[in-house]
């Protein structure tokens, strides 16, 4: 894996990204904006199934509101994250946060579609306890994503002899 | 006081030390600040888009505003203690930084486009209930969207511009740009 980031960093597309000096900070500007829009989407689903938000509408309405922009907002995150990535991909690689990250991510998404589904599935207007404190529990993954998101900058830092970095 | 001697009390604070030798803190601190300003560019974005009826219009834009607005409030007083925890540490080379200087104008003038809107346009009779509220309000909305987005581009390039003023420990890597 180290290799090939290696490598990925000697390919002229990733000597490209880093040579133009305005991209990165660019990128990461427009990878903030979204978490605000991701962030507050799913904050948003989690509080209507709270009952704390929007309780004059379905949970569905609240769902259909939010989860267009969630998942556009994520799209560009993946594009932006990605072409971050390519620009410095031995500084991700070796960042234990950076793996834990990705790995948060597929569980953050798959969670939330869960949550639709369980909240589908109940007849009443009432949202059982278990959901309530299955939607606290998918808000903090998301809440995860982003400090793991900030720490790969600081993964020695953070994370001392179990950063990657060492075992390049 | 002068601003610049100012400057230098925070910098001289036993806060701003804590920070400089504290090398967990700062990541957490900075997490803690972009969730802030992701939770106060989101509250606020769907408030505005309500104000211009590109999303949730079936919904009085009052009932909007109250359920969003306190959220946002606890959110900006975040992204204000968090701000200031990273500001303290390194406090004379932000006070130079151009996009430091930038970002706060544009803060102030995204408070004063709150307040007009508040204050005088949010006060006219009986157009809330609307789809589609009049124009001011709709230009209200539209300045509110692109100065916390044009906040959030200043806050990621003060990173990118500053540098540090303070010597970093031995043996660690501490890169504030990164």
């Amino acid at each position: 894996m180290f290799e090939f980031a290696r490598w990925l960093g000697s390919t002229p597309l990733s000597i490209g990204i880093q040579s133009i000096s305005w991209l990165t900070p660019l990128l990461q500007a427009i990878h903030i904006v979204m978490v605000g829009i991701v962030f507050v989407s799913v904050l948003m689903i989690v509080l209507r199934i709270h009952g704390r938000v929007r309780t004059d509408e379905p949970f569905i309405h609240t769902w259909r509101r939010f989860a267009p922009w969630l998942w556009s907002a994520l799209s560009v995150m993946a594009f932006t994250g990605l072409i971050l990535t390519i620009g410095e991909p031995v500084r991700e690689a070796t960042a234990l946060s950076f793996w834990l990250k990705m790995i948060l991510i597929v569980v953050a998404v798959v969670s939330v579609l869960g949550l639709r589904r369980a909240v589908a599935g109940i007849a009443g207007p009432t949202i059982p306890a278990g959901t309530r404190h299955a939607a606290k529990l998918v808000l903090l993954v998301w809440i995860t994503i982003v400090f793991l998101g900030r720490a790969i900058a600081y993964d020695v830092e953070v994370w001392r002899s179990l950063s990657l970095v060492h075992h390049t | 006081m002068s601003v610049p001697a100012f400057v230098q009390a925070i910098y001289d604070s036993g806060v701003a030390e804590w920070m400089r030798q504290s090398l967990k803190a700062m990541p957490f601190v900075e997490s803690a600040h972009v969730l802030a300003i992701a939770t106060v560019f989101g509250t606020i974005l769907i408030v505005d888009l309500r104000l211009l009826g590109w999303a949730g219009a079936h919904r009085p834009f009052s009932v909007v505003s109250r359920e969003m607005l306190p959220k946002t409030w606890v959110a900006f007083a975040a992204a204000v203690v968090t701000g200031a925890l990273m500001f303290a540490p390194n406090a004379i080379t932000y006070y130079g930084n151009t996009a430091f200087r930038l970002k706060m104008l544009a803060l102030v003038l995204a408070g004063l486009n709150m307040a007009v809107f508040h204050l005088l346009t949010a006060r006219s009779p009986n157009w809330e209930d609307n789809a589609h509220p009049p124009a001011p309000g709709r230009v209200a909305a539209v300045l509110s969207i692109a100065l916390w987005i044009t906040i959030i581009f200043l806050g990621r390039w003060i990173g990118f511009t500053k540098g540090y003023d303070f010597s970093v420990p031995e043996d660690v890597q501490f890169d504030f740009a990164q």
